[in-house]
């Protein structure tokens, strides 16, 4: 085998989000959000059996392949009239709720925490200050000067080499940072033991699903997991128990780490609650269904319009006429065919490049809209929605979060200040332990039903040979998803997927109404417009996955040694 | 016993980012290994990779690679130490985080592989829904010879599966195939 040394670019990505702000006078003035990939994945699922569709669409992004395997099993479900056993709907909830809160965890420590703590500071930290700092915040027992010294002394030794490694794209020592060295040093302490905890979530989610990334056990009408407590190789009495420890573990962290980080961010960085609104529209989907038809859920669905959260309408169920008559995809700023918006049933996928273009085309994302208006989906969107219903667990800890957030830092925030950057962070980690909460309770669930001696799991598909239409949603970590299916002759005859970072990343609209990412630029300041931090606060503080929408290869590599196999 | 991982990662609706799951599907059709190794179709996991490389002794990891300056279906070796070097992207999308930054996080913690190789494979389109190029498929074995190349020092054991099968393909068989329960 020879070889040759060589230099070639070489980076995947998943996907590619480009942001283009206008600047004057230092504060953003105008903002276009665009994909760069093309994603025509939907076309390859017509005339296949809609029993397959979940094997599919779960490979559409790499990250959250579960919920793009939930939604189309449940499309397809919806489409069939088909109800879903107990058993099947609290295995489900489980592995939702535990993908949820890896995202989240991750989302926060591993993906935007690098945005507000700067990680130069932390050779400044004293680590038993810091200690005694953790101490009066949390309960938390891993915050002990030996973990703290620890964690300071890995980024010693990565600030005196000299090779930053993953630290080598940060904006350290950017004017818009400013926690103490001592707070910089408690939250990358957690950002290592993040890592860690996000790790125990995901088995959960492997446990019950038999692989991750991809899950194995979902079937059209239920799951595939043999329910039996005494066998090792069924889900029995030790993988629930293995199950319930992990959510447990999860859930401390979650409570006593997480959600008091975000309330910490907040309270010392309270300037961001005056920035970052934008599209004050929101939507969200019922999930989490506590019986067989789908009509009683644990997580509350609804719409906002213009953040007058005493208007707030409720879906009464997943696939809510309102939401599915309300829902359209708009082409005019996106690099597709076609004239008008389209409901996603007869949704059209056709490629139309054009080049960027930010009068014309510019994103390979669609606009999609409810009843024409763009809305903003996510944890915030759920959460306003639930708190403006009076839904009680979303109650208890938004108050919890705005006690939390003036205990630290002296003024108590009011939900109106919730539309922002700092608002979608706490509203995620306000969602997180909801989910915490629900993850104890749907295990109950579980075990109480099997302990009557229900094992069913599953209810037989019957395609018709009639045209079904069915929409499938889920309340998915970055927002509201549906699947849209069209089932003819017992074949796929029409699918869309309109995903969460679709609803938020939508180019403008044949109105010329700004889609979510957008909006929210306009106005942010810049202390350093070479330097834009704060549009990478506001873009993060969705959680962008672009993912879902399109898949890439960057383009513009590095410079690194290669060897070729001649 | 050494703890290695063999991993594939692409998307497979995406034309030939189907490759590295496509060659340790074959690659587990046409050997046996002793139990130092796993074989995993990773997908494309992003940051989740992180701790699916933490800690081992030896990663070996198959993905596709888009060049400008190689022929479709050539097959490039990159290592570990190469990839460290790589800048890590600009967080613009949080879920950017790809190979070397999932590598980068291990190393910072002191977690990353011993040893680390990419075996790369040049690919030719991405269409959605194609099944592999001919181009990029003809070029598996070369990765499979690499990557025994690879295991040999590490004192793997394994041999030829005498009746070796075709490697499922699910995702690009036609239409009627996949309209069987069992595909």
């Amino acid at each position: 085998m020879a070889k040759r040394i060589t230099i070639d670019p070489i980076t995947r990505i998943e996907g590619h989000l480009r942001i283009d702000v206008e600047v004057e006078n230092n504060a953003v003035s105008n903002a276009w959000a665009s994909c760069t990939m093309w994603r025509g994945i939907e076309k390859i699922l017509r005339g296949r059996d809609p029993r397959d569709a979940w094997l599919f669409t779960q490979r559409f992004c790499g990250v959250c392949t579960t919920v793009h395997a939930m939604a189309s099993v449940r499309s397809v479900e919806d489409a069939l009239k088909l109800e879903v056993p107990l058993n099947a709907q609290y295995i489900r909830n489980l592995i939702l709720i535990a993908h949820a809160l890896h995202d989240h965890i991750v989302h926060f420590y591993q993906l935007s925490a690098l945005d507000w703590v700067d990680v130069l500071q932390i050779p400044k930290a004293d680590a038993a200050a810091t200690s005694k700092l953790a101490e009066s915040i949390s309960p938390w027992t891993r915050n002990s000067r030996n973990e703290l010294k620890a964690a300071q002394d890995r980024i010693n030794a990565v600030a005196s080499s000299g090779q930053l490694g993953i630290f080598a794209n940060g904006y350290w020592g950017h004017p818009a940072m400013h926690l103490s060295p001592e707070v910089n040093l408690l939250a990358f302490l957690h950002y290592v033991q993040a890592l860690e905890y996000q790790r125990k979530a995901l088995q959960v989610v492997g446990i019950l699903g038999s692989k991750t990334p991809h899950i194995q056990n979902l079937t059209v009408g239920g799951v595939a997991n043999a329910i039996d407590l005494d066998s090792q190789a069924a889900l029995g009495t030790d993988k629930l128990e293995m199950i319930r420890t992990l959510l447990a573990e999860v859930t401390q962290f979650v409570q006593q780490v997480y959600f008091v980080d975000v309330c910490a961010v907040a309270a010392m960085y309270p300037e961001w609650f005056k920035i970052g609104s934008g599209v004050r529209n929101y939507l969200a989907v019922p999930d989490l269904p506590l019986d067989s038809k789908g009509s009683a859920y644990d997580l509350p669905g609804g719409y906002i319009r213009n953040g007058e959260l005493g208007d707030v309408k409720s879906f009464k169920t997943a696939s809510d006429p309102v939401f599915r008559q309300s829902v359209s995809e708009d082409v005019m700023h996106a690099y597709y065919q076609g004239e008008k918006a389209l409901h996603p049933w007869m949704g059209e996928t056709e490629p139309a490049f054009t080049g960027w273009d930010g009068e014309q085309k510019y994103s390979w994302v669609k606009a999609p809209r409810f009843n024409n208006e763009p809305m903003q989906v996510g944890p915030l969107a759920q959460m306003l929605i639930g708190y403006a219903q009076g839904h009680a667990l979303t109650r208890k800890y938004t108050d919890v979060a705005m006690e939390k957030i003036a205990a630290i830092g002296g003024v108590r925030p009011n939900p109106a200040m919730l539309h922002s950057t700092l608002g979608r962070h706490a509203a995620r980690a306000i969602r997180a332990c909801m989910l915490a909460e629900l993850a104890q309770k749907h295990w109950q669930l579980l075990v109480d039903n099997i302990a009557k001696g229900d094992y069913t799991v599953h209810n037989q598909p019957v395609l018709p040979s009639h045209e079904v239409e069915g929409v499938g949603t889920h309340e998915a970590p970055r927002g509201t998803l549906s699947h849209w299916v069209v089932i003819k002759d017992e074949k796929i005859k029409n699918y869309q997927a309109v995903v969460p970072s679709t609803w938020n990343a939508s180019p403008r609209d044949r109105s010329g109404a700004h889609g979510p990412y957008e909006a929210s630029l306009l106005h942010t300041p810049l202390a350093r417009p070479e330097e834009p931090l704060e549009v990478l606060r506001t873009v993060h503080s969705f959680d962008p996955c672009m993912a879902c929408a399109c898949h890439a290869f960057d383009p513009s590599g590095q410079k690194i040694a290669v060897a070729r196999i001649l | 016993m050494k703890n290695i991982l063999i991993g594939g990662i692409g998307n497979v609706l995406l034309g030939d980012d189907a490759v590295g799951p496509y060659v340790i599907h074959l690659l587990e059709c046409s050997y046996r290994f002793d139990h130092s190794v796993e074989i995993a179709d990773l997908g494309t996991p992003a940051l989740d990779l992180t701790h699916r490389i933490a800690g081992r002794d030896a990663v070996i990891l198959v993905d596709c690679i888009a060049s400008k300056d190689y022929e479709p279906g050539t097959v490039l070796l990159i290592r570990k130490d190469d990839l460290l070097r790589a800048m890590p992207l600009q967080r613009l999308d949080p879920h950017s985080p790809a190979l070397a930054e999932c590598l980068m996080t291990a190393n910072m913690l002191g977690a990353a592989p011993e040893q680390m190789l990419l075996v790369g494979i040049v690919a030719q389109s991405y269409e959605p829904g194609h099944p592999l190029s001919e181009t990029v498929r003809g070029a598996a074995r070369k990765a499979i010879d690499a990557i025994l190349e690879e295991l040999q020092p590490l004192g793997v054991e394994f041999k030829e599966n005498p009746s070796p099968g075709e490697p499922s393909t699910w995702w690009s068989n036609d239409l009627e195939l996949c309209s069987r329960t069992d595909c």
